[in-house]
């Protein structure tokens, strides 16, 4: 079995009086997909927003790669990393797409404001390499022709396929994405399976979590899966058993008189 | 050229300087400030001060008084980069009217609100003030076009999700508020230079905002947009001087002219004339190979 990469135990995180989580614990390893589903409310948001630092959890800790980042900040998080993705595909508007994949290397460039601004050589050089590599990574994923587009003209779908290749193009170890199926039509969706199942095998080291509420998306590609029902997970194991759990019906279904 | 001509030009020149200093960090990084003037005051009023009463010579002065606005905007933006962007820019305005108080309270060597005008002259002043135009468009356009640029951008939009993309907000915002601050100190310099007279009133808030009315005029994310315009509607009120309309001067009307342009263009360019577009040499190219092909065929045939 491949190495657990990212870990927590008991996290906690209270909004005033209510429990957003409470005791969560859970493992990813090395290339697994995970899932975390629930109904609205469940705390799902919360907790990528915990594992990628937005807020600070209340107590527990998350240990990343063997060592615990439970107090590291949000910046450092995203340097070790582990990527995400938004719930509303949160592209920078002011970029075209290859920009917005160039983006998330730019803070490991290694040139100056100076010899940015006075066109020094190794400004050349380490632009040179952020360029080859978002170039690959869009190719790789099938949207290069896309590269010179604003992302606010193009369709949805490939607006959140842009955000994936984003979050992808640092070779990050865990890739979290947050309800990538959300707004997109049936066709859609059935496109960004077949682009996960891409991922899957060009980036097969990355361990990915998906939270969603698409249960074909779901059931379809992910090896595990854990149930958050208001703030509590209720359930966890591989799709089948969790088609036929009976809590899990009953958080969805509601429960029967 | 006269003389008149080529103080014309210099009044460009320096408009397009400032403009693209507040480019750096309006355009960029999304930061807006009333206060870029007082840089520009800092700078001139160091520079010239020093000048005159230690002798030394001007050149070294004025990388004293640039090196002085960097390590004041450095300071300014500690604290005032960690407040949210409308905050930063009432800040600004009450930074800018306090170095205006400072330059009225050291009156005895910056000669208060009279003005200093022992400032000396210096020869070929147009083409040194030119070059330095050049340079500093130069520069900033290559800011854009690097990572600090793309960063910078990322940040404008969205700062919690530039932030999970390992950018360090934060400091990059005092970089670039720095670098700002000292392309409006140098900006301040030729000022100085070209009207051998700087007073307090020459920097005041309204300059602040005046740059940025032009930059926004220009294209808000438009680097050559907003230089263009910088220089135009800088140049243009002095040569409407003597033109009559009605039998009144139209260089009066400035004022509601300006006012005018400017309820036009929010309401119905947004992102100022330009808005994200460049001038861009590509179009020119594409002609010139389109003509060279016709010209080939022409051979051939």
């Amino acid at each position: 079995m491949k190495p657990v990469i990212l870990k927590t135990t008991n996290l906690h995180k209270n909004f005033g009086g209510v429990k957003a989580v409470s005791d969560f614990s859970f493992e990813v390893r090395e290339g697994e997909i995970l899932a975390i589903i629930g109904p609205n409310g469940a705390g799902k948001t919360t907790i990528f927003n915990l594992l990628s630092k937005i807020y600070e959890p209340d107590s527990g800790t998350i240990e990343f790669d063997g060592r615990d980042i439970t107090k590291t900040s949000q910046i450092d998080v995203a340097r070790l990393g582990i990527s995400r993705t938004f719930q509303n595909a949160r592209l920078f508007t002011g970029l075209n797409v290859l920009d917005n994949v160039k983006v998330a290397l730019d803070y490991n460039a290694r040139y100056s404001l100076i010899e940015a601004m006075l066109m020094l050589p190794r400004r050349w050089k380490y632009e040179k390499e952020t360029s080859r590599a978002a170039k690959e990574c869009l190719e790789l994923l099938n949207l290069y022709e896309y590269a010179d587009k604003r992302p606010d003209n193009l369709p949805y779908g490939l607006q959140r396929r842009v955000e994936i290749a984003r979050a992808l193009v640092v070779n990050p170890k865990v890739l979290m994405l947050d309800e990538p199926a959300a707004g997109l039509n049936p066709e859609e969706v059935f496109q960004l399976m077949d682009f996960l199942r891409e991922i899957r095998e060009k980036y097969p080291e990355t361990a990915i979590l998906i939270i969603e509420h698409r249960m074909d998306l779901v059931m379809n590609i992910c090896e595990y899966i854990y149930v958050q029902d208001f703030g509590v997970t209720i359930a966890k194991g591989e799709p089948a058993e969790i088609q036929c759990n009976p809590h899990v019906l009953k958080a969805y279904l509601g429960e029967e008189d | 050229m006269t003389a008149y001509q080529l103080s014309l030009v210099m009044l460009a020149c320096i408009s397009v300087i400032t403009v693209s200093g507040v480019f750096t960090m309006t355009s960029l990084a999304g930061m807006f400030s009333l206060g870029q003037a007082a840089y520009m005051s800092i700078c001139a009023y160091l520079t010239f001060v020093l000048a005159r009463y230690l002798d030394w010579p001007i050149w070294f002065t004025a990388i004293l008084g640039l090196l002085a606005s960097g390590l004041v905007a450095f300071i300014i933006s500690l604290p005032a980069l960690k407040l949210r962007r409308d905050y930063f820019a009432l800040l600004s305005v009450g930074f800018g009217e306090m170095v205006g108080a400072i330059v009225i309270l050291l009156g005895k060597w910056t000669n208060a609100a009279v003005g200093f005008s022992k400032i000396p002259k210096v020869n070929g002043l147009v083409w040194i003030v030119l070059g330095i135009t050049v340079l500093i468009v130069f520069m900033v356009r290559n800011l854009k076009y690097s990572r600090f640029g793309r960063m910078a951008i990322a940040l404008k939009t969205d700062e919690i999700a530039a932030r999970s993309f390992g950018i360090n907000v934060y400091r990059l915002k005092v970089k670039i508020y720095v670098i700002a601050s000292i392309i409006a100190g140098v900006g301040g310099i030729c000022f100085g230079l070209r009207n051998r007279v700087i007073a307090p009133d020459s920097f005041d808030w309204s300059l602040s905002a005046e740059m940025q009315i032009l930059l926004f005029f220009g294209g808000t994310n438009s680097l050559s947009g907003s230089a263009v315009s910088a220089a135009s509607l800088k140049v243009l009120p002095e040569l409407l001087k003597g033109v009559k309309l009605f039998g009144m001067e139209l260089q009066d009307f400035k004022t509601i002219i300006y006012c005018v342009l400017i309820i036009l263009i929010i309401n119905f360019r947004t992102k100022g004339l330009m808005g994200e577009q460049e001038f861009s040499l590509a179009p020119i190219k594409k002609l010139a190979k389109k003509l060279n092909r016709q010209h080939k065929k022409e051979i051939a045939k």
